[in-house]
């Protein structure tokens, strides 16, 4: 522990645009390569240390490794964490620009993150005659 | 013909808000209770939805966003929520009433008891989300809810002595009235004028029609001709029950009451149009609430929506709103009284209203959504004198609605 008049350590340069994942990427919509939407940032994914482990100097700054969705949304709106193995990830490397929108540069249709929107077409939306038909 | 069938969108937008089927009741009450005392509370509401329907046309034009993408990404998850849950409520309550409406406009055209038109009103509701083309959709349901003009017709037909008309304008509270339940009527018109559902439905339009920078003026002149249009008729609905039914002393509880001083004033053809006016209004408000509450749900959680793609690309959304036609079915079959279930969603306004316009002022201003776009500082300064309104209007409905026992 350093004590608290000491100053902190300047923050190491960056190259390129800072985002505030706040502002910037938590709710924000999630559009697949084709502009379709997927869902939107329910949390995120950080790697990097336990919460309750000490950090040891030196270690490197952690990074975002998925965007997560599901089930996640409720537990952060009423509280509680759900266990790892049933969050829904995008994984940070399919995402190829953040903007007013996040958007993947891969196809939406085949994401775990897709599951109920497949699930709903294929066993309801497809069997109701015209939920094929092309409205233009 | 182009430039003036681009206006459908505003239209239908108003008729939704300003004439569904618990406006043509309860302006009609206001006037036979209130004259035209009320009238200003109208106008006020005109301005500020004018204000903030063009705020979200503008943001979703610029940045395709519509308007649910913008409050949950604005105020977060857990306000979101709050603010989907107020306004899913008013949209599924206001579903439920337009069915009933439509089923209702339907009895009193046919004789045929209300309940029986219901699974045929909802069923055609559905047909038309499910099918139609959302161009054809406005265009239509815009057009024919025009003829609710005859209200305003009538006015002129009913030969009123104007000088004593204009008298009322003033807004003093009548003597036989509480000054409580004048404010509660004044709060249901502005609430009525500012329902959320009409901005998601219309930068949700904007969007299902691809309005781009270049359709920003498409936008406004949307804004500035249905909207004041809507206030227009839901006015010209109180005047008629001022000059008739006020001096009768006729308090109003039915729809057949509400087209009294039309059949009066324009005979048999004006109750042909009314007819008509009433079926598409609460046909289009249907349409309107039903596709909002589509909307708010898939925006809120990122699903895919839209009467742009096929229903097997949007299936959520499409299911959503197939359970929430369902649900209101299923209330109506208890025999509820349909215009009694949209008052008490003035009580979710309290909720929804405040937690709907300041996102969208917020955004208006952000450049990364709006570029050169952003408000000017005399719609922002304007924009928040109406945030102050719709504030205090809030605050005050729930206490107003149980002092006065809704308004009795």
């Amino acid at each position: 522990m350093t004590s608290a008049s000491a100053p902190l350590p300047r923050a190491p340069k960056v190259g390129g645009r800072i985002l505030d994942a706040q502002l910037h990427l938590m709710d924000r919509q999630v559009l697949d390569h084709d502009g379709v939407p997927v869902t939107t940032v329910d949390d995120l994914e950080v790697s990097g240390p336990a919460l309750d482990v000490e950090i040891a100097p030196g270690s490197p700054a952690p990074v975002i490794t998925a965007l997560l969705t599901g089930s996640v949304l409720g537990t952060r709106i009423f509280g509680g964490r759900p266990p790892s193995s049933r969050l829904i990830r995008i994984p940070w490397k399919d995402v190829a620009e953040v903007g007013v929108v996040v958007r993947l540069g891969v196809k939406g249709e085949p994401l775990d993150a897709s599951w109920v929107e497949r699930w709903v077409r294929d066993k309801i939306i497809a069997r109701i005659p015209g939920g094929s038909h092309d409205p233009r | 013909m182009k430039r003036l069938l681009g206006v459908a969108l505003g239209i239908l937008t108003a008729i939704g808000g300003f004439v569904d089927i618990g406006d043509l009741v309860t302006n009609a009450v206001v006037g036979s209770r209130f004259g035209l005392s009320l009238v200003w509370v109208v106008a006020v509401g005109v301005v500020g939805i004018c204000l903030f329907a063009n705020m979200s046309g503008r943001v979703a034009a610029v940045s395709g966003r519509a308007t649910f993408e913008v409050i949950r990404e604005r105020l977060g998850a857990r306000a979101g929520l709050a603010n989907l849950a107020a306004s899913f409520l008013i949209n599924l309550m206001t579903v439920t009433a337009e069915i009933g409406g439509i089923a209702l406009s339907l009895q009193l055209a046919s004789s045929v008891d209300y309940l029986l038109w219901i699974p045929v009103a909802a069923v055609a509701v559905w047909l038309v989300i499910w099918r139609v083309r959302f161009s054809i959709m406005e265009n239509v349901t815009g057009l024919l809810g025009l003829t609710l003009v005859i209200f305003a017709v009538a006015v002129f037909l009913l030969k009123p002595d104007w000088g004593a008309l204009a008298g009322q304008l003033a807004p003093t509270v009548p003597q036989q009235e509480t000054f409580w339940s004048y404010s509660y009527y004044a709060i249901a018109l502005f609430g009525a004028a500012m329902t959320p559902y009409e901005v998601f439905f219309f930068s949700s339009g904007a969007v299902e029609e691809k309005w781009s920078v270049k359709d920003l003026a498409q936008s406004r002149i949307n804004v500035l001709v249905g909207f004041p249009l809507g206030g227009l008729l839901s006015v010209s609905i109180a005047v008629c029950a001022a000059i008739v039914l006020l001096p009768a002393g006729v308090s109003v509880t039915s729809l057949s009451q509400v087209v009294l001083p039309v059949a009066e004033g324009a005979g048999k053809l004006g109750l042909a149009f009314v007819l008509v006016g009433m079926v598409a209004a609460t046909f289009g408000a249907a349409l309107e609430t039903t596709l909002s509450s589509g909307y708010t749900l898939a925006q809120f959680f990122g699903w895919s929506w839209g009467k742009f793609r096929r229903p097997a690309q949007a299936a959520r959304f499409h299911l959503s709103m197939i359970v929430c036609l369902l649900v209101g079915m299923a209330v109506l079959a208890t025999g509820v009284d349909p215009v009694l279930v949209t008052e008490y969603s003035v009580v979710f306004s309290a909720i929804a209203l405040p937690l709907t316009y300041l996102p969208i002022l917020i955004v208006a201003n952000d450049p990364q959504y709006m570029g050169e776009h952003v408000n000017g500082r005399v719609v922002n300064v304007l924009g928040m004198v109406f945030l102050v309104i719709i504030l205090v209007a809030s605050i005050a409905a729930i206490p107003l609605m149980i002092v006065t026992g809704a308004g009795s």
